[in-house]
Parts: structure tokens; sequence; C-alpha cells
């Protein structure tokens, strides 16, 4: 199955045969977009088939490497390397970034420069299966870098707006923030092990000093932060919805946010050999996960309210990473990236049928458009772990992992998550989908939207039950929750939905709790002060730093040019007249000719041909005159 | 061979200052077409070059002044091979940026030669002397060039420019001149073995006062902070060829005569000085991109980014691995192209409105797709973003500084934030000038031509083709990297 090695390059040929023809070619060829990466999750499927059940993760199927230069006396090495999880991982993301692409046909289908939209995202999706399929870090760092300019384009992709502006400079810009980690990360690495390649890496390991581990560990956490928003680099992902819907139902729900986490568990027999590194993974991860959860109950935005979910979900898996638990990370991960892209997808289609983006202003949407309506319902009950839709079974995997590591705490943050989640998806799908319509020219999704949106309903359907056949495939054991943990969640998950019944039926809102306590729903608009903590004590202050520096330079390092310019100006006059005194030699010609320098600005301009002749020979007479001096000496010596 | 490389252009000169004033137009010609031919001859000694090795290859040795011990000396390594490669190709680009110019064609485009003949011969010279003259030569045409076709305050900068190198140029003479005092030779390959009796380059012997001649020459022309300021000066001041040439190839003289002279030459100094440079290395990628960021003309902005570039590139140097040193080199030929596409593309927006001022231009996209896709692709290249050059060369020096065993890790981390302060400054750039909505000079401008597009492309094909494929660049400055490190004894 050597095609498989080719997964990533279907659609990097698209974004290749796009990037460079005239944007109305381009317009009309977007039709690539879905074919290639069709093929793609054919391939990926057919290798899942081909491989099935699967193997051990340490025992990759295929591998392909080569030599990208000699470094020093080694050869610096790239490579994939295809097994189990790479399989799973390919498979996924192809199959999202299918559904994605299909639905972008519609939803882009009026855009002037939707050509270069798919180019984009052809681009992203061939970074985002390199990353997978990668078996080198080095790779790796380059595919994560190069999701982060699409993304960065893609969020920006109306750039004539300012709010899309502001969104993409700050994703980059935070989210590079934590690939300066990565970045060191992998100049520890280097440092301890002279290779990028996982194998020799997770070989090697054991032996590294601690300080290297933990370096190692540290910088990766950071970066895996800011790649998967974990506190405290959160703050780009709710603004990364100025972008289109079902670019941010990849990227921001399915993949490029999950690329932190799984490069994470990737390196995971490095990051285990340290209690600390893996405690602070565990502690950031709920943390955020509460964090996200919280604040989404109080957005009125249909996709903040995701991408606040999304950052909790995540935390939720940066904590089971945090217990060493890869197994449940990946399949909340999975479970998460078919429902999330779902409820964006619907979110989507919701926005475009009513023109608006506040839950507020939509309201019974459930009887004009029924099928969006049930599909969304779906991905909602999914979020929420109802039984037997996937998330339900991925959430309890975590939440089981948490118990089987002695952290009770942990736990219960976790549960209290899973009520607020609840919560807030009650709150939400009875907003939009029942009430009084807004709203009376909204209408049913278009074809093209409903298919690709139904297929990953189909999946979120599926994908919990059947964990053992496909999870399996990682040779893990894989256990369906036990009754009592079960009824524990499920009984959590009542609790949060009733408490969202209950605000939505008595309309307590946001106002509600303004009007009660205003400094308290202050702060949870204000996102709890993240984004105000970087403006205040970042950027703000680095525009003065910056315009500080600048007159520095021109005050004090470029006064002291001029001034020492000046003052040699005074010194040469003073040698002139010294000159007249009579002190010959070296000295005398030497003055003299810097003399010709300095005063030049008047000479310049009297004619160019002499003062090019005095340059020429002021130089050559500078070398005359030193070698004459050297000769002298050297006769003297 | 190499020889017909140097002095080639010179042909041209010659030709020009015959042609008749009335023929002046076709001085353009005459220096394209030399400049393509001297491009061709590299090509070829491109073909030509044993690969993989650190020796000297197409040597020219003949004695020149036989009293003092000196010699025509030419060759070509691994090491000055890229950058002979990089300089006549910025001479074909520069030229044909140039097309425009009116004002005295007949000085402008023999200066242009002229500056091509210096460049080749110091990236070639292999005697001290000899490296002194072309580096001294190269002063002169670019004087020229910002003091005659140059912006409103082109004299002072010129006058800055020269004066603040010619006093770099001096030190290094006097360098020179002690290594020959001490050695009995300008050879520079001899004194790789000579120039270890000169005491064990702690400070206070000799051969630390003989680096640090060296190394304040050199590091004004990099430029080093605090010996930066000529360079925003002169960059802004200087007409668009020049400043794709100043940033493109003479920044690379200072890293090249560390790599060649200062180093090789004299190691055990270098040791002592490696914290130094690292320090003032890293203060200059952070100083260079803060100072950028509060820039409000484009021109200056990417002059100060220069600044912190070379930063990096003076970084690697001061690792003093194999890594570092891959990086150094590779940081100078990315700069090279990125900083030349960058002045280029600016140089073109300057025809059309007649001004640098960022506030006055922005919404480029909405006018002009074709010209903001060259340039968000030369800022992405800028940033470092992988695949494409610039990423190489920040990438191999800090990998190479953290395995350094005389400089602190504090230092990777820093110019890790370098590399965020790198695109927060380019990222804001981009915002202001690229996106948003069309202000009134922006507004109806035509697209950037076809003659425009042809100097940014090959550029914009060796920043991929090196960024992909980093063994294009390597298999030449890893032997070399691999003979540094030795040298250094790390």
């Amino acid at each position: 199955m050597t095609w498989l090695f080719f997964i990533p390059a279907f659609p990097a040929l698209g974004f290749l045969a796009l990037a460079f023809l005239p944007r109305v070619w381009r317009n009309r060829l977007v039709y690539l977009g879905p074919v290639l990466v069709g093929v793609s999750a054919v391939v990926a499927v057919m290798g899942f088939l081909h491989y099935y059940p699967g193997g051990e993760v340490s025992h990759p199927f295929l591998t392909y490497s080569w030599a990208l230069a000699r470094m020093g006396s080694t050869q610096l090495l790239i490579s994939f390397k295809i097994d189990s999880l790479a399989i799973l991982m390919l498979a996924m993301v192809s199959i999202v970034g299918l559904c994605v692409q299909i639905y972008s046909l519609f939803y882009m289908k009026d855009d002037e420069r939707r050509g270069w939209y798919f180019c984009v995202l052809l681009l992203f999706t061939a970074a985002m299966l390199a990353l997978v399929a990668s078996g080198n870090l080095l790779l790796m760092f380059a595919a994560w870098e190069l999701m982060g300019v699409c993304s960065y384009l893609l969020i920006g992709f109306w750039y004539t707006k300012e709010e899309p502006r502001r969104a993409s400079i700050k994703a980059f810009l935070v989210t590079r923030a934590g690939d300066v980690g990565f970045f060191i990360a992998l100049a520890v690495i280097y440092g301890a092990c002279g290779s990028f390649e996982l194998s020799t890496i997770l070989r090697t390991a054991p032996s590294w000093p601690a300080a290297s581990v933990v370096t190692v560990g540290i910088c990766l956490l950071w970066a895996a932060a800011g790649k998967s928003a974990q506190l405290p680099l959160s703050v780009w992902l709710p603004d990364a919805m100025a972008g289109p819907t079902p670019a941010s139902a990849i990227i921001h729900a399915a993949t490029m946010v999950a690329a932190g986490i799984f490069v994470l568990a990737r390196m995971m027999p490095v990051l285990a050999q340290s209690a600390l590194v893996l405690h602070i993974a565990l502690w950031v991860g709920i943390i955020t996960a509460i964090f996200g959860a919280l604040l989404a109950v109080f957005q009125t935005d249909i996709k903040r309210i995701l991408a606040f979910s999304t950052i909790s979900q995540l935390g939720l898996m940066f904590a089971a990473l945090g217990i060493g638990s890869i197994d449940a990370a990946i399949f909340h991960l999975i479970t998460h990236a078919f429902f999330k892209s779902l409820l964006f997808l619907a979110a989507g289609s919701i926005i475009h049928a009513t023109g608006t983006q506040d839950i507020r202003k939509m309201g019974g949407l459930v009887r004009r458009m029924p099928i969006i309506s049930l599909i969304f319902t779906v991905g909602a009950l999914s979020l929420a772990g109802v039984v037997p839709l996937s998330g339900f079974f991925s959430k309890d995997a975590i939440f089981e992992s948490f118990l089987v590591a002695h952290q009770p705490v942990v736990f219960a943050l976790g549960l209290l998550m899973a009520a607020l989640t609840a919560l807030y998806v009650a709150k939400t799908w009875l907003t939009v989908f029942f009430g009084d319509a807004h709203n009376t020219e909204a209408h049913e999704g278009a074809l093209l939207e409903i298919i690709p949106t139904g297929l990953l309903a189909v999946f979120t359907l599926l994908l919990g039950f059947t964990a053992k056949s496909w999870l399996g495939y990682l040779d893990v054991h894989v256990e369906m929750p036990t009754i009592p943990m079960a009824t524990i969640s499920t009984g959590v998950m009542i609790v949060g939905a009733a408490a969202g019944f209950f605000l939505y039926l008595r309309h307590i809102d946001n106002d509600w709790f303004a009007a009660r306590s205003p400094r308290l729903m202050k702060a949870l608009d204000a996102r709890l002060y993240t984004d105000a903590f970087y403006e205040k004590v970042i950027v703000g202050p680095y525009f003065g730093l910056s315009n500080l520096f600048w007159s520095l330079d021109r005050t004090v390092i470029d006064g002291v040019v001029n001034a020492a310019a000046t003052s040699y100006r005074r010194l040469t006059a003073f040698a002139w007249r010294a000159d007249a005194h009579g002190i010959d030699g070296a000295v005398n010609t030497l003055a003299a000719t810097v003399r010709h320098a300095s005063t030049l600005t008047r000479k310049v301009e009297t004619g160019h041909v002499r003062a090019y002749q005095r340059f020429t020979v002021g130089a050559v007479i500078l070398l005359i005159i030193v070698l004459f001096a050297v000769l002298i000496l050297k006769g003297a010596m | 061979m190499l020889s017909f490389t140097i002095f080639v252009p010179l042909i041209g000169v010659v030709l020009i200052a015959l042609l008749p004033k009335k023929l002046e137009s076709a001085s353009k010609w005459i220096a394209l077409t030399l400049s393509v031919v001297d491009f061709a001859s590299v090509v070829y000694l491109f073909t030509q070059f044993k690969r993989g090795s650190d020796a000297m290859q197409f040597v020219t040795r003949l004695p020149w002044i036989p009293q003092l011990n000196i010699f025509y000396h030419q060759g070509l390594d691994g090491l000055s091979l890229p950058l002979l490669g990089l300089s006549t190709l910025l001479f074909v680009v520069a030229i044909l940026a140039s097309w425009k110019i009116t004002h005295k064609p007949k000085l402008y485009f023999a200066m242009m030669l002229l500056l091509s003949v210096g460049l080749s011969g110091v990236f070639t010279a292999l005697d001290l002397v000899l490296f002194y003259l072309f580096w001294e030569i190269v002063l002169i045409p670019m004087y020229f060039l910002i003091s005659e076709w140059g912006g409103e305050r082109r004299h002072y900068a010129a006058i800055k420019f020269f004066l603040y190198t010619f006093l770099g140029s001096v030190f290094m003479l006097v360098g020179i001149v002690a290594l020959y005092l001490a050695t009995g030779s300008f050879d520079m390959i001899v004194l790789r073995h000579a120039a270890a009796s000169l005491g064990g380059g702690a400070f206070g012997t000799p051969a630390w006062w003989i680096f640090a001649a060296f190394a304040l020459g050199f590091a004004v022309k990099v430029p080093v902070w605090p010996f930066h300021t000529w360079l925003p000066d002169a960059h802004v001041q200087a007409p668009t060829a020049a400043s794709v040439l100043l940033a493109g190839i003479m920044l690379k003289m200072g890293l090249y005569g560390f790599l060649r002279i200062a180093v090789p030459i004299l190691p055990q100094a270098f040791v002592h000085w490696q914290l130094i440079i690292g320090i003032l290395a890293t203060v200059s990628i952070i100083y260079g991109a803060i100072v950028a960021f509060a820039q409000t003309d484009i021109k200056k902005l990417v002059a100060y980014s220069s600044v912190s570039h070379m930063g990096f590139a003076m970084l690697g140097i001061a690792a003093g691995t194999a890594a570092g040193f891959n990086g150094a080199m590779a940081v100078s030929i990315s700069h090279g192209l990125i900083a030349g596409m960058l002045f280029l593309l600016v140089g073109h927006v300057y025809e059309r409105t007649h001004t640098r001022e960022i506030a006055k231009l922005s919404g480029v996209a909405a006018v002009m797709p074709r010209y903001a896709a060259a340039f968000s692709f030369a800022s992405f290249a800028a940033m470092g973003v992988p695949l494409l050059s610039g990423f190489v060369g920040e990438f191999l020096t800090l990998v190479g500084t953290w395995s350094s065993k005389n400089l602190p890790h504090i230092l990777v981390i820093l110019a890790g934030v370098g590399i965020l302060l790198g695109g927060a400054y380019m990222l804001w750039l981009m915002q202001r000038f690229i996106f948003g909505t069309p202000s009134p000079a922006i507004e109806g401008q035509p697209d950037i031509t076809a003659r425009e597009m042809t100097t940014v492309l090959p550029l914009a094909v060796c920043v991929v083709a090196i960024g992909v494929f980093w063994v294009i660049l390597l298999q030449y400055a890893n032997p070399i990297a691999v003979m540094l490190q030795k040298a250094v004894g790390a």
C-alpha cells in the first residue's frame, strides 16, 4: 500500500495546479478540491481496510525516509511513517476534509475569490495530512507552520473588512508564539540526540539528561497550547470565527487545533518521563475545559459558542494526555472532529439561511429547516454526551481514565465541565430551533449542504459503539463505559441540560445576569480578561517599546555616530592647520584623505569625476602608504 | 575562468564609456548583456565545481608584488560559490529593475558593472591585499549610486555610508597588516596554519587584538548592533537597485569576512569572542525587530528587518558549530534573495505612487492582486515559514546555537522571541499595506507588469527551491561548516 504516502500529495497537487492560474480559471476549477480530497479519502479508507485489524503504534506498516541534506557529519533525515494511528488520522482528516470541500462548493459559490479559497484549503489539507503521516518532527513542524499560514489566510479571507484582518493577525501571532516553543524543542532535541526522526528520539529519550526532557516537554506543551487554543494561548480561537464557516469547520474544529494533541500523543514517551510535564498538561487541560465551557454559556454568537466549546473539549483531551492516556485522547479527538465539524457546517447553513450569527435572532428554525435542525441536533447531543452518540463514549473514556489515574479532583472538575456543556448545548439548541421565529425567509439547506453534513452525522452516530472495531485498530484495549460511570455522567448531563431548559424557559439571559451581578457579567463578557491581559500587558507596551527604541536609535546610537563625525571634522580642520606647520609623512596624507571625504558634501556637488578620482586615489594612496610602512617595518625587524 | 567571471563586466564599463551621448540609452542593454554573461559564467562554474569538498577550486596564483609576498590569488569553495551566484543573479535583476533610469544612464550602468567586479572580487580573493582592494572598490560605485540617484537626503546618507564603512575597513586594514607583520603572509589559506603562533587568543594576546580589528571592520558591514545606523539611511535614500544590492549582497561581505578570514585564521581568538558576538547578534535580532515595528516607511522597515536577520547569521557564526555555520551561510543566501524581493517590490510601488509612507498605501490586494500575492509570498519567506528559504537559516542557527558549548541557552530563547517579533512587524506591515480598503494613492494603479515580475520571479524560484531541497545549498555550505567547526575545535 505505498499509495498511502501519496495521500498528502493529492491535495498538494491541487494547490499547485490552482495557485498559478488566473482567477477566472481558478474559479472554474474549484471542483478539483473535492475530487482530490475525495481521492485521498478513498486511499485512506483502503489503507485502513488493507491493514485491518491494525497494529501497535510502535510498529509502522510502512516507512519512507530521505536525506534532506548532510549536516555536520550526519545526514539530516526526513521521513513518513504510516502506522495504525497515522491511518486513523489520515482517514479522519480526509473524510472531514471531503465533507467540508463539498459543503464549500455551495457555501462559497458566489464569492469572486472562491478559487483562491479552495486553493488555500487544499494546501491546508495537504499540510495536515503530511503532519499525521510524518515520522519526523522537523517535517511535522513544517506542516504545522504551513497550517498556521493557511489558517491566517482563511481567517482573513474577507480582508477588506476590519474584523477578519484583526482576527487573522491575532491568530497567526498567538499560534506563532506557541510555535517558538516547538522551534526551541527541536533545537534541544537535536542537541540531545542529533536527529529529528521520531524513532530515534523515542529510542534515545530514556538516556537524555532530565533537563532536556523537561525543556522539550514544556516547550512542546507551550506549542500545543498555541495550536490547540489552551490557556493562556486560547485567545485567538474565538476571534478566528471571522473567517468562512466551512474553513472553521475543518481548521478550528477538526484538524489544526487537534494537531497539538496529536503531536503530544506522538511524543508521549518523552513527555511521560517527566511527572512535572504531565501535571502541567493535566491542569492546563482541565482548567481550560472549564474555562471554555463556562464562557460558552454566555456567548450569543453561534460560532463563538462553538469556538469556546472547542477550546473546552480540547482541554479535556489535553487533560487526558496529562495522565498519559493517549487512547482516550485520540478517541475523543476523532469523535469530536466529526461532531464539531458537523455543528460548524450546520451552523453555517443556519447563518446562511437567517443572515445572522446571533442566536437570539434565530428561533423557531425547526419548522423552517427541519433536516438541518435534525442534523444539528445529532451533533449537539453528541457534544452534550448523550447515549448512544459518539461523544458520550469518548468523553466517558477520558473520565474513566481520570479515575484510573487516581485523580478524583480532576474527575470532579470534568463532571462540572460536562454539566456546563450540557447546559450551553441545551440553551443554544432551544434558542435556535424553538420559540418565536424571527426569520420568516429562512429555508431548508441545499442538497450540497445536507449531504456532507448528513455524512458527518452518520459518523457521529456510529463511531461511539463501534469504537472497539476502529479504535482497537491501535491495538489497544477499548472498554465500553461501565454502568456506574455511564450513570454518573448521564446524571450530570441531565442536571446540566435541565439547568439549560430552566434558563431558557425563565428567559434568564445575559441581561438577567448583568442586572444581578454587573461585575461578574462584565468579566464574562471580557472573556475573564484574557484578551485584555494581552492587550494591556503585551500589545500596548510593545507599541510603546518599539517607539522608544526607535527614538533611542535616532538620538543615542545615531547621535553618537553623528557627534563622532562632527568632532572628527573639527579634528581634521585642526590637523589641516597642524599640517601647515609641517607634520609630514603618513599622518599628513591620511588626514588629508579623510578631510577630503568628510568635507565632501560640498565637493560632490561641484563635480563627481573629481570626487571620484579623490576617493579612488585616497583609497589607493592609503593602501600604498600602509604597504610601504609595512615594508619599512619589516626591514627594521 | 574565474578571472573571466570577475572582470567580464569591465568590458561593459569600457563599452559604455566609449558610447556616444546620443546612444546612451543603449548602455542598459550593454549592462544587461554583460551581467547575463557574468551570471552564465557562474552557472558554468557551478556545473564544474566539485561538490562535497572544502578545498579551494579554480585557483589562480600569480606573483603580484613579490617583494611583499603579495599574490594575485583567487579561488572558490563552497562558501564563496553560492555568494558569487547570488551576487551575479542579483546584478541581472537589479539592472532589469533599473530599466527606467534616465538620469545619466551611462554613469549609472557603468557604476553597476564596476560594483559587480568589486563584489565578485571580494568573494574570490584569497590574498588579503587583493581582498582589501576589491573591498574598497565596492564602496565607491555604491557611494555614487546613492548620492547621485538617491532620494532627498542622499548626500547625507551617501557620506555616512562611505565614512562608516570606510572606517570599518581601516580597522580591517590594521588587522591585515598586523597579521602580515606577525606571519609574513597575506595568503588566507597559509594563514590558517601560520596564525597559530599568535598566542592563545585569550584577552590581551595579539590574536585577540587582531580578531578585534577584523571583527570591528566586518561588524560595521554586516551590520551588527550598535554599528547599524548607516544602514537604514543608506537604504531609504538609495535607488531601488542599489537597495537590492546593498541588502542582497553587500551586507554579506561582512559575514563572508567572518567566515573566510576572522574565524578560520584566528580560531583560538574566536573562541574568546564567541560570547560577545553571540550577545551582540541576539541584541541585533531583537532590537532590529522591535525598531522595525515602529517604522512608517516601508523601506526603513525592511532595512531594520535586515539588521534583525543579519543578527541570526551572526548568531549562527558565534555558535561555532557545524549547524550554526550552515545556518549563517543559509541566512546570508536566503536573506539576499528575500530582501532583494522585498526591495524590488517596494520599488515597484514607489515608482507608481512616489511614496513609501505606509499610512498612504493600503488595500493593495484589492487593486493589484498579483502584486499582493508576490509581496505576501516575500513576507512569509521573510518570516521564516517552512518550505521557503528563510526557515532553513533560522532553523539551523537556532539548532546550532543550542548545541554550542560557549553560548548560553538563553540566547536561543531570545532568538526564538526574535522570530515571533519578526512575524509581528511583517504581519502588521501586510495588514496595513496589502489588506484593507484601497487608499487614494493605490486606487487605479496597474498591477505588476511582466518586466517587474521577471525581476522577482527568479528570486522566488530560488527561495522555494532552497526551502524545499536544503541540499541545494547545504551541499556547498556543509563541508565548509565542518571545516570551520574543526578549526574552532567545538
